[in-house]
């Protein structure tokens, strides 16, 4: 083995040359890890959004809450079954409407987004116990109460606490409060009370879905097969986690590849970065390889050699790309539900699993690059480096 | 011989180097072009939008439904030379075969006279109007269902339960490249006679006005909006533009990362660039001090080097540029025009403009990645450079 | 001391001139005090150990590098009052140099080494060309114009290089061990063309050198020791 301390020396002999390619590879990692993140990111915000125990109840054909609707001879319908947990909230069945609003971001861009209003019974909030108010308070049933969720509060007109906006003319809407729901996706919505909220879109008759909490999970294809045998009612029963797992599929899926192709096209540049400088080291060092082969180093141990210095140059891009990617989780990032259309906050999420295939990725990237300059060095002549 | 002639002489010295360093300039410049065309492009169906069209939604929300009677409010309105409506029908093939395509239910008497630049058969439309059950469909669309006029066509919709059975009647064109070819076209009031629309019963998805020439669209957005500012469903009217944009809403957030991203391709680019110049420049540190002592000026010794590197730069963005032009305009765009992502790029080609501002970007870049190994080595002590012999 | 008469008025005066180095906060005095004359016209060889300042003197003939203290006059210009800039474009019109490894450009041909001072000046391509033509010719190689360093023998590319040390035709050519990388023959053959631009073309060499026989060909020869002329 040629001693470690001549790649390191190698690498801070050539500072500005080690820094400019390390820090190539560190923004590819960032690149690679962000995309990564992001997608973990709508994965933790939607996919944990949803419970086992819980069904989620459409019409026949629609994808969506949103374009979902329910009467309520069906609503009561689904109470008639065994499985449901009667003694739950709402007892057991709870049926929502769910409403995109546009509203104007309030950074004062004059930007326009959609947010997802939810009205909700009286027992709405309790029916998901991980919701909690942060600050502020609930809002009264029957009234014009409504409160944000923590992701979005503050950043459209009039949706912050203590302030109003409209869905329909002359009948504000009062913030009262803001709720957090361990960051899902619900904390990017706006709850409030079911009639309120109906009305003002004049559906006063319907909802658009259901949510039902079942005795245990495993109640559930029986439930389904109770639910979706009677061909007139045109339902759909769904797992409330598979729900929104399928869409978080599509929104982490679009983000996470097209992440995933820009990095690996990004890596492409970086390899090549370096492939250079690995191949300054080596015509830098071409006598001193000469040297080491005459002592009797073998053509393996040089290519080990230099190869090792590869790794070691990722490794250091590696590092800095992963130490700054740690800073996005202080950014939340708004993208959207494709199957709402509304803007769901999220935020960057790290995991370890994320920070090992990025480290991965970047000696993979020094690998190739390094691969053919370590080569070249092995093929060195011993007598006429020492010549030249 | 000139001073360039040494500049340009120099990039032989280290070809593999300079090959090397000209392709991931060539590759940034590549990528950066990619990702623009993706945001252009992604953009262009909004841009591309007609001038003389506003648009008009129910204020509160972009699912909500305006009265029927508001057509004619708004086609009574002075200044305004054509109305029609549509409703949004949310399309979905049945034996998903097709991922995604648009499917409106629009006024058959109206909608492609407003929609001029989807262009239909006289004869095909004159018979869509005695049919209520047709539709009219896209060429592109017609192509992934396999369907031309006279055949059935089965469509469910997210919305409205079932299964709708239409009858081709025609297929309209684009007269320009942004229009969508993957709409199906029903009749508004076909689906509002069926009761599975019972909901939605006389109600319209949006409105879209075409204005006369000298009435500004912000004047004749202004006037439409008062006049249903005192009913119980107000409206926000909008340039078609504006419009069009509003359903991309948060996704303007992904497209500011996509814009990030391709900043960070540059950076990596002018590291490499940068790298390989103070790699070059090191080498030759001893040969800048003949030249210091022959008489040649410090500015000499950097402007040979930022010469170097804008020669680099160039080659790297031109031949970037033509790797953009042939994987994008000529490989990767026909297909995308022509496979199932059709609908999200109707067009797909990277225009002249963002190829220009590749190589403007590269050069500039490429000057600044001179810049540094450039003063080093202007600043050397002759005396210094000449003892180097590393 | 060099106080000598010579048939001209002297080129290069060097007055009390010391030149220290510092490693680090230790100073290295390698000249200290040293007066200098040689006349215009004259080929002088300078000799003596290694690491006894010998090129660090030749540099502050040459302007490469200013004294410590002390007044250095080439030329008639007070060096140690001019700029760089100043000091640059002086070197161009008044210095050739021929260094020990030659030094050649390796991109350029014989042709192109040789014009790259005259770039410095106003002179068009034809006249860059002619005068290209007569330094190569002068040094016998008209022939090799077309050639690139690697394609020429170490005497040779020591030949080109003193070509583009007379191109500009300047008053002092001075040489830092031109021979030093050379064998015998080369050395003789680049010796006798130092003679021949001294002699024919009047040129004032100060030439640096370990090569005994080098220094035979001079008309004076000195020796630094210690930072002193003996
Ligand atoms: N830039 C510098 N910084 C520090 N010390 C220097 C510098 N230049 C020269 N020296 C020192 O000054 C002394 C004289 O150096 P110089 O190169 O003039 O010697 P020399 O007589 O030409 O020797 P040689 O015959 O080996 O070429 C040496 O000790 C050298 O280390
Ligand atoms: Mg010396």
């Amino acid at each position: 083995m040629v001693p470690v301390r001549y790649n390191i020396r190698s690498l801070l002999v050539r500072k500005v040359t080690t820094f400019a390619t390390a820090i190539g590879i560190a923004l590819v990692v960032f690149v690679f890890a962000a995309a990564q993140m992001l997608g973990e990111g709508v994965n933790r915000a939607l996919a944990n959004s949803g419970r086992t125990d819980t069904v989620i109840v459409l019409r026949k054909g629609s994808d969506a809450e949103l374009s979902s609707t329910l009467d309520g001879e069906r609503l009561n319908m689904l109470r008639s079954n065994s499985a449901v947990a009667s003694s739950a909230p709402g007892g057991g069945v709870i049926g929502e409407s769910v409403l995109v609003i546009t509203a104007e971001l309030a950074d004062g861009s004059g930007g326009i987004s959609n947010v997802l209003l939810r009205g909700m019974p009286a027992d709405g909030m309790k029916f998901r116990p991980e919701a909690r108010i942060v600050s502020g308070r609930a809002p009264s049933p029957g009234t014009n109460e409504v409160i944000v969720g923590k992701s979005i509060s503050g950043r459209f007109e009039g949706i912050a606490p203590g302030k109003t906006f409209e869905v329909r003319r002359n009948r504000p809407l009062l913030v009262v409060g803001e709720f957090e729901t361990g960051g899902t996706s619900y904390q990017s919505e706006v709850w409030g009370d079911l009639d309120t909220i109906r009305a003002s879109v004049g559906r006063e008759s319907v909802v658009s879905s259901a949510r039902v909490r079942l005795t245990s999970a495993s109640a559930f294809e029986g439930y389904r097969a109770a639910m979706e045998a009677d061909k007139r009612l045109n339902l759909k029963v769904m797992r409330e986690d598979d729900y929104f797992k399928k869409a978080s599929e599509q929104t982490s899926g679009f983000l996470a590849g097209m992440g995933m192709v820009i990095a690996i096209l990004f890596s492409i540049a970086a390899m090549i970065g370096a492939a250079i400088t690995m191949n300054g080291a080596v015509a830098n060092r071409t006598r001193e390889i000469g040297t080491l082969r005459a002592l009797g180093f073998s053509r393996l141990a040089i290519l080990t050699s230099f190869m090792l210095e590869a790794i070691f140059l990722s490794l250091i891009g590696a590092a800095i790309g992963l130490l700054f990617v740690q800073l996005l989780a202080l950014v939340s990032f708004p993208t959207m539900n494709f199957q709402t259309f509304s803007e769901i906050v999220i935020r960057f999420a790290a995991t370890p699993a994320i920070m090992i295939s990025s480290t991965i990725f970047a000696v993979a990237m020094g690998l190739l690059g390094g691969l053919a300059p370590a080569i070249r060095a092995a093929r060195i002549s011993p007598v006429e480096a020492m010549r030249g | 011989m000139n001073s360039a002639t040494y500049a340009r002489r120099n990039l032989s010295r280290r070809k593999g180097r300079t090959i090397l360093t000209v392709i991931a300039t060539a590759v940034a410049v590549l990528i950066f072009c990619a990702i623009r065309t993706v945001d252009v492009n992604f953009m262009a169906a909004v841009d591309d939008a007609m001038a003389d069209r506003i648009a008009t939604r129910h204020k509160v929300s972009i699912t909500m439904q305006l009265p029927k009677r508001y057509i004619d409010d708004v086609r009574g309105i002075p200044g305004v030379t054509k109305a029609t409506w549509g409703n949004w029908f949310d399309a979905k093939d049945p034996k998903e075969r097709i991922p995604f395509f648009q499917g409106l239910a629009v006024d058959h008497e109206s909608w492609f006279d407003v929609y001029d630049d989807m262009v239909v058969d006289p004869a095909q439309l004159a018979e869509w109007k005695t049919t209520p059950s047709g539709v009219i469909i896209g060429d592109k669309l017609a192509e992934l269902f396999q369907v031309k006029p006279g055949d059935k066509l089965t469509i469910s919709s997210g919305i409205y339960p079932g299964d709708w059975e239409f009858k081709v009647i025609g297929i309209y064109m684009p007269s320009r490249r942004t229009v969508d070819r993957n709409s199906v076209i029903l009749r508004w009031d076909f689906l509002n006679n069926d009761p599975r629309a019972e909901l939605v019963k006389d109600q319209i998805g949006w409105i879209l006005t075409r204005i006369g020439g000298n009435s500004s669209s912000a004047e004749m957005s202004r006037a439409i909006d008062k006049l249903f500012d005192e009913r119980d469903d107000q409206t926000v009217t909008m340039s078609e533009r504006a419009f069009n944009l509003s359903f991309m809403g948060a996704f303007a957030a992904v497209l500011t990362a996509f814009d990030l991203v391709s900043i960070v391709i540059l950076l990596i680019m002018t590291l490499i660039l940068a790298n390989t110049l103070a790699m070059s420049v090191r080498e030759r540190t001893n040969e800048y001090g003949v030249l210091r002592a022959i008489g040649f000026p410090p500015k000499s010794i950097f402007g040979f080097i930022v010469g170097e590197s804008l020669l680099l730069a160039t080659l790297g963005g031109l031949l970037g540029c033509v790797l953009t032009y042939v994987l994008i305009n000529l490989m990767l765009g026909p297909w995308l025009e022509s496979g199932p992502m059709a609908t999200m790029f109707p067009y797909f080609r990277t225009p002249p403009r963002v190829m220009a501002l590749a190589m403007g970007l590269a050069l500039a870049l490429g000057l600044l990645a001179g810049l540094l190994p450039a003063r080093r080595a202007a600043k050397l002590k002759v005396t210094d450079a000449l003892r180097r012999v590393d | 001391m060099a106080t000598e008469s010579s048939n001209g008025a002297s080129i290069v005066t060097l007055k009390d001139v010391t030149k220290t180095f510092y490693r680090g906060k230790e100073p290295i005095h390698v000249l200290a005090g040293l007066d200098l004359d040689v006349p215009s016209g004259s080929f002088e060889a300078l000799m003596g150990p290694s690491g006894s300042g010998k090129s660090t003197l030749l540099n502050l003939i040459a302007g490469l590098d200013r004294p410590t203290s002390g007044e250095v006059t080439v030329a008639g210009a007070n060096l140690s009052r001019m700029s760089d800039g100043q000091l640059a474009k002086w070197r161009s019109q008044t210095i050739g140099f021929v260094f020990q490894s030659f030094n050649l450009i390796p991109v350029l041909t014989a042709a192109q080494n040789v014009e790259l001072p005259l770039l410095l000046t106003d002179l068009g391509g034809a006249d860059r060309k002619s005068r290209v033509a007569t330094a190569l010719r002068v040094v016998g190689l008209e022939d090799r114009m077309d050639h690139y360093p690697r394609q020429l023998s170490g005497g040779q590319e020591q030949r080109v290089a003193i070509a583009r040390a007379i191109v500009n035709d300047p008053k002092i050519i001075v040489a830092d061990e031109p021979t030093g990388d050379l064998d015998r023959k080369s050395a003789d053959d680049v010796l006798t063309l130092m003679d021949k631009l001294n002699k024919e073309l009047g040129k004032t060499i100060f030439m640096v050198t370990h090569d005994p026989a080098a220094a035979e060909k001079a008309s004076v020869q000195r020796k630094l020791d210690k930072g002193a002329l003996q």
